[in-house]
């Protein structure tokens, strides 16, 4: 009880001193995560919209080769930023860009740090994304690309207004795990002295030889982000699915209730054994 | 009497090794209401999915007015605009109200203002008693309502003839009679329908001609009148007999 409380007297003091650093981490690490969240998941979905475009083998052999090419270069692209450690790529793209390009492409200064990193997260989760949304758009009863089909609608408008909205939902929680993993996996992005919250960390830890109730202050701070974080993503799947109820405008006439559309008396046109047919064909 | 809207020569399709119809000639004119019968596998939900280009024919030619639809895919989409289809299962698009199903084609497809697809889909949603449920999404209607949203959101395309794949064969029997209903109202309106169906006494009483189906061949076809009172072939007879005796 006494070290705890020593605890927090100590965290109080660190966030005392210290809290304007510690917010402007906070403010840079959501920055990087949502905005690199939201990119990804549109590199996702162009991915996937790539990956299910439909091919035949009556489809002209250009056309045939060209899609198998889209479908290669978005598997290699897939497989090999999935199958990385997210804190190598960012070293490959901060060094080896300007290495390949013979410093032609540089990520120089703050700004520079900001596109890396940005950049290192949004192509990541794009390769998660890219297979999440190849599996929502496989979720999708084939009956609704054929409603769509059979109203002449071409597969892009397809996608977009009657299998992508529906996939966009069926995903909506892999979406929020990968905001959830964004927000505390661009802690790593402190290798290419990006300014996260973590990096905070280190620097104040580095400054006053507090690890540890530094890093209790960063264990609370990055709960509180994924929490608030679970919580928004789950009301935006209830608004998603609207509301269960619906209201009549008026009533409809045509509804039948059971039996009555089979006239006891005269048999209607569609009852199979109606008097009429009975007679004339009787057995 | 009318035109011929589509005609179908030397029609075939296979699956792999499984030849599922086999030189399949037909043509449908303008009025037409003809109802397709056959045992379950004898090809006819193929045909009419071929007839529509849900599926590719193996060989063989669709005439839409003397054009060949089959083959190029290039114009398959503006030809599915004017060729509507019922499905089975509905296929409604889930994610939209009744009436955003009826007006997303006529706005993207046909380029429609907003305010007057809206105007044409409360037409044909008032056509099959579906006016007071605009507002309802797909999952909270019944069986019988969704297919007559599917019917009216084909027609809202203004087509110039309506296929229907088995439309009453997923739905409880209370719910069979109001899409039945339905159906034969446009069949008077004289709107051409291509109908797959198992319900005979719609074959019988309301389609101008009976196309029986056997084994991926047009076994015999004709009036209604005709196919059900005098059946020329034996596995007709024996079709028909099976149904009666049920």
């Amino acid at each position: 009880m006494q070290k705890l409380i020593e605890l927090a007297s100590d965290v109080a003091a660190l966030w005392g001193k210290y809290h304007s650093s510690y917010l402007t981490g906070i403010r840079n690490t959501l920055i990087l995560a949502v905005v690199a969240t939201v990119i990804g998941c549109l590199i996702g979905f162009v991915c996937g919209i790539l990956n299910t475009i439909p091919h035949s083998k009556t489809d002209p052999p250009l056309k045939r080769f060209f899609l198998a090419l889209i479908r290669v270069l978005v598997r290699i692209y897939v497989e090999v930023f999935r199958g990385t450690p997210m804190v190598l790529q960012a070293v490959f793209i901060f060094y080896g860009l300007p290495y390949f390009t013979d410093n032609s492409v540089q990520f120089s200064g703050l700004q520079g740090i900001w596109t890396a990193a940005i950049l290192v997260v949004s192509i990541n989760t794009g390769a998660y994304m890219a297979e999440s949304v190849r599996g929502g758009i496989i979720s999708i009863d084939p009956g609704q690309t054929e409603g769509a089909m059979a109203i002449g609608m071409t597969h892009v408008q397809t996608m977009l207004h009657v299998v992508l909205p529906q996939a966009l939902r069926n995903i909506l929680p892999q979406i929020g795990n990968n905001f959830i993993i964004n927000l505390k996996d661009t802690s790593v992005m402190f290798i290419i002295g990006f300014t996260e919250f973590f990096a905070t960390h280190k620097s104040v830890a580095g400054a006053t030889f507090q690890y540890f109730p530094s890093a209790a202050l960063e264990m609370v701070g990055y709960l509180c982000m994924t929490l608030v974080a679970s919580f928004l993503l789950r009301w935006l799947e209830k608004r998603l699915d609207g509301d269960s109820s619906y209201e009549l405008v008026q009533e409809d006439p045509l509804t039948m209730t059971a039996g009555t559309y089979k006239h006891p008396d005269k048999g209607s046109n569609f009852d199979e054994r109606s008097k009429e047919y009975d007679g004339k064909e009787a057995r | 009497m009318g035109e011929t809207i589509l005609q179908i020569n030397h029609l075939s399709k296979a699956f792999g090794a499984n030849v599922v119809l086999r030189d399949i000639d037909f043509t449908v004119e303008k009025g037409d209401v003809t109802s397709i019968i056959g045992a379950s596998g004898s090809g006819k939900s193929t045909l009419l999915r071929c007839i529509n280009l849900l599926e590719t024919p193996t060989s063989g030619e669709i005439l839409y007015h003397n054009q060949n639809v089959a083959g190029r895919k290039v114009k398959a989409a503006e030809y599915r605009s004017h060729v509507g289809m019922v499905f089975q299962s509905f296929n409604l698009f889930n994610n939209m109200t009744v009436l955003e199903n009826c007006m997303v084609g006529q706005i993207k497809v046909l380029k429609k203002h907003k305010d007057e697809a809206r105007q044409s889909a409360l037409y044909y949603l008032q056509k099959v008693g579906m006016a007071p449920y605009i507002n309802a999404k797909p999952r909270q209607i019944s069986g019988g309502q969704k297919q007559r949203v599917a019917i009216a959101r084909a027609l809202a395309m203004e087509p110039e003839v309506l296929l229907f794949d088995e439309p009453t064969s997923a739905l409880d029997p209370e719910m069979v009679g109001e899409v039945l209903t339905v159906m034969q109202k446009l069949a008077q309106e004289g709107m051409t329908m291509l109908v797959v169906t198992h319900e005979m006494a719609f074959a019988r009483d309301v389609s101008t001609r009976v196309v029986y189906m056997n084994q991926g061949v047009i076994c015999e076809q004709g009036t209604p009148e005709a196919i059900f009172g005098n059946p020329q072939r034996q596995e007709t007879r024996d079709f028909l007999s099976r149904f009666r005796q049920q």
